[in-house]
């Protein structure tokens, strides 16, 4: 893949077609995004990684009806995550995200300087905790828009929501998060 | 965006993500070994269901005089009816969904016949099978349509009060009618199935590619043919 600029749907025509080498090719781009979707909805790294690769596996199934030139994105996405609240219902137990910045686990010169971090640590450590206490529906919403940068129709996709009520959703996490801010 | 929105979009650069694993290494081996466990998984379920024919008709009351295998079906003629019950055509088959989670959840994409009207709004969806209730001739009919190691369909029938013969339809398929038959879905394998019977009318059962589809309702045979025509046109 180095040195080839990803055509997405050429790849999607192929493995459409059955070309599994294409396939694997859309999941080295897009695995990163499924399985830390997985993660924020699961909590658990192995179980983020078995659903997202279960995801993959029911995407391939799934191909032939993936409508041509549709964005690829947000059906996976729609489909790992849908294998992530699977499991979170067969284990019958609620996700316990555990969000740390990177400035938690690094010291000395490895962490990054005031210069380079765009936050300053106080306001870091202020929202990470006000995140950290969101409902899980309203975290899952801040962490999947934000953190991980989808789109709304991403989350809604993600979540299996109507837009609508993850903008609202969204919109009642910011206000709380507000007031830890300001 | 507001500026705490941009300070969230600044935090998510600096949150740690547990290590992003290679998946591609292990989609790829399952890929690879996928064909042969579905090939075998659902020569398990067949075995399953015939099993399961023979287990559900007492031996004393009724045998199995004959039976074969169309598609995701097993059809058996038998000497007595297992209890079963009228129920309605949807039956068994899980809450009514939309289409696309219905295709979601059976990773099967519906075909359906041409529509003048309104397409139907209700699904069914089971991994393997997609089901929906069509409107025809001013009478509900059921199509299900089966792929996969997941789902199977046992049709037990007295002769001669119900009559089976074969139809040019598809690869290969059967027209029942007559007196009601039993049907029997199974989901899942093993001990995980889940088995939902009902008594069945009029139904029109083929393949056509690595599908199965099935039609039941009480319309006529020249009736059933030329909706089953349409869908797999």
């Amino acid at each position: 893949m180095v040195g080839r600029p990803l055509d997405e749907d050429d790849l999607i025509r192929r493995a459409k077609r059955g070309d599994a080498h294409a396939y694997e090719e859309l999941v080295h781009a897009f695995q990163g995004i499924a399985f830390r979707t997985a993660y924020v909805l699961l909590g658990n790294a192995a179980d983020a990684e078995e659903a997202a690769q279960d995801g993959f596996i029911k995407a391939w199934r799934a191909l032939g009806r993936f409508r041509a030139g549709a964005p690829f994105r947000p059906w996976l996405l729609r489909i790992v995550a849908n294998e992530a609240r699977n499991r979170r219902r067969a284990a019958g137990r609620r996700a316990h995200l555990a969000l740390r910045a990177a400035t938690e686990q690094l010291s000395g010169d490895a962490a990054p300087s005031p210069e380079t971090s765009l936050l300053s640590a106080e306001v870091r450590e202020t929202l990470l905790a006000a995140v950290g206490e969101l409902p899980d529906d309203q975290r899952q919403a801040i962490s999947l828009r934000y953190f991980l940068g989808l789109s709304e129709q991403e989350v809604a996709a993600a979540l299996d929501l109507p837009v609508g009520t993850v903008k609202s959703r969204t919109s009642r996490a910011l206000e709380r998060l507000r007031e830890a801010y300001d | 965006m507001t500026e705490l929105e941009q300070a969230l979009v600044a935090l998510g650069q600096e949150v740690q993500f547990p290590p992003e694993p290679d998946l591609v290494s292990a989609v790829r081996a399952r890929l690879e070994r996928r064909p042969r466990r579905r090939a075998l998984a659902f020569a398990i379920a067949l075995v399953v269901v015939a099993f399961g024919i023979a287990m559900a008709v007492p031996q004393a009351r009724s045998a199995i005089l004959d039976f074969f295998h169309i598609g995701s079906a097993t059809v058996a003629r038998v000497h007595t009816l297992p209890p079963a019950q009228e129920r309605p055509l949807a039956a068994g088959l899980g809450p009514p969904l939309s289409r696309r989670d219905a295709e979601l959840r059976a990773h099967l994409a519906i075909r359906l016949p041409a529509f003048r009207g309104a397409p139907p709004t209700s699904y069914y969806g089971r991994p393997g099978l997609i089901a929906t209730l069509l409107a025809y001739g001013g009478q509900p009919v059921l199509l299900a349509e089966m792929r996969d190691d997941q789902t199977a369909l046992a049709k037990k029938f007295l002769s001669p009060e119900t009559s089976v013969e074969p139809v040019q339809l598809g690869r290969f398929g059967i027209w029942i009618q007559g007196g009601k038959h039993v049907l029997i879905w199974q989901f899942g394998l093993a001990l995980a199935r889940q088995v939902e019977t009902r008594l069945a009318g009029n139904v029109m059962l083929w393949t056509d590619g690595t599908t199965t589809y099935r039609l039941e309702g009480a319309l006529t045979r020249a009736q059933m043919l030329k909706l089953a025509r349409d869908i797999t046109r």
